[in-house]
């Protein structure tokens, strides 16, 4: 064998592992990008279901999703008026208070007829202090309103009126009362001329003519701006806010953690009637 | 920044995200008002009609994304754990944005809680595409059995 025959060998071999590792760092290279072509289709797919599906959301809850307060005729609404008749017979009201005139102890509720925490607290712990406290003429309850929930002011205005119009018959708690059981989901614009009317038409006892004729009395919105001062002055920022004390004396900023439990009122009370 | 670093940043923002909405579906079912140095906003939207999606409180529908994220996070990583994570993560974003748009132009409220949420969620979509993107396979090899190279050292008898 001649001296260059080993070498041609060598080289030979060499040169067939140069091509095997060029093959292979080709084969590498070529997986490397089909699998990264693979993750950005997998990424794309992703994210056009993603915009689609909030696409879909975005569609559906165009209107807010809203559902609108029942109607005055139907059984929600019925059940509704049936409890609030039961929760206030018999319970002497003047204008926005609640209660007998002479009650020692006195609580002044801020609310907004749209608002849901309102609606909570009307629900759950009121019951409890009007049956305990107001039934039994240890307690007053003043009804003042503070916009927070309602979005557009004149909404805001023409629906405190609206229920304020009902106090001039002495009857402004059944409306709120009925107002809050029969709350429509927030910003979905359920509060039409025809949904005050509807509620008027619910409050037993009820003389819709002169509520109606009474809602144009220019002391209401007067009366709403007053709130809205007195709510300002105590600082509230937002409702359900209260402020409770003695009748006749000053009334203090009522704190409480939350709005379904009545403990928190019934301790202050408890205090106050004691004192 | 390696890869053992992105993915414990994650998990902190994960856990973080997912206190946030742990303390948003408490308020939302105990019905208290959540705290929030901007007045009323976080109020106004957690009681809006946007807080619930389907009937589902949209904290709480958070609340089980951010379990998803964290859970694809924890388990051992493979291409598949970073598929998933990458899948939730632009999901949460998805629906961050939706939540920010309505907060912005339908309720006129912001949540600092759900902001914050917003920007971890953004966050967290960042890091899972860029760690989906860059894949390396190198954790997805099996692993050398545990023992392996550590066998002790033959005794000599004499």
């Amino acid at each position: 064998m001649s001296p260059v025959e080993p070498e041609s060998d060598l080289t030979r071999k060499q040169r067939r592992e140069a091509a095997r590792e060029e093959r292979k760092a080709i084969e590498e290279a070529s997986a490397a990008q089909s699998a990264q072509r693979k993750r950005l289709i997998q990424l794309g797919a992703v994210a056009g279901v993603v915009v689609v599906i909030i696409a879909i959301i975005l569609v559906a809850t165009g209107s807010g999703g809203s559902k609108s307060a029942p109607k005055p005729s139907s059984p929600a609404a019925k059940t509704a008026a049936t409890e609030v008749v039961s929760l206030l017979q018999g319970i002497p009201q003047s204008t926005i208070t609640l209660g007998n005139p002479n009650a020692p102890v006195t609580l002044q509720y801020f609310g907004d007829l749209e608002c849901p925490f309102c609606k909570q607290f009307t629900l759950s712990a009121l019951p409890i202090i009007i049956k305990k406290y107001v039934r039994t003429g240890k307690v007053k309850i003043e009804y003042r309103s503070m916009q927070t929930a309602t979005r557009e002011r004149e909404t805001f205005q023409t629906q405190q009126v609206a229920a304020l119009a009902a106090g001039k018959q002495n009857l402004m708690w059944n409306y709120l009362e009925l107002f809050y059981h029969e709350q429509g989901e927030e910003g979905s614009g359920y509060v039409t001329e025809s949904y005050l009317q509807g509620l008027a038409a619910q409050v037993p006892g009820l003389n819709l003519s002169n509520w109606s004729a009474a809602r144009s009395d220019p002391a209401y919105p007067n009366q709403v701006i007053a709130d809205a001062q007195a709510a300002n002055q105590n600082g509230f920022t937002g409702t359900p806010s209260f402020t409770i004390g003695k009748t006749g004396g000053g009334l203090q900023k009522l704190e409480v953690s939350g709005f379904t439990d009545a403990g928190q009122f019934e301790t202050a009370i408890e205090k106050l009637l004691k004192g | 920044m390696s890869r053992r670093t992105v993915r414990i940043v994650m998990i902190v923002l994960a856990v973080i995200g997912l206190g946030i909405a742990s303390y948003l579906t408490y308020v939302h079912y105990a019905g208290l008002k959540p705290a929030c140095t901007a007045g009323e906003s976080c109020t106004k939207v957690q009681t809006s009609v946007y807080s619930k999606l389907a009937g589902v409180p949209v904290a709480l529908m958070g609340l089980i994304g951010y379990i998803a994220i964290l859970a694809s996070l924890l388990v051992r990583e493979t291409e598949t754990s970073r598929f998933a994570t990458l899948v939730f993560t632009l999901a949460g974003f998805g629906f961050s944005a939706y939540l920010t748009y309505r907060e912005l132009f339908s309720i006129h409220a912001v949540c600092e809680w759900c902001a914050t949420s917003a920007g971890i969620m953004t966050i967290l979509m960042v890091l899972s595409v860029w760690r989906f993107l860059r894949g390396d396979g190198s954790l997805d090899r099996p692993r050398i059995e545990a023992g392996e190279g550590a066998r002790p050292a033959q005794v000599s008898v004499n």
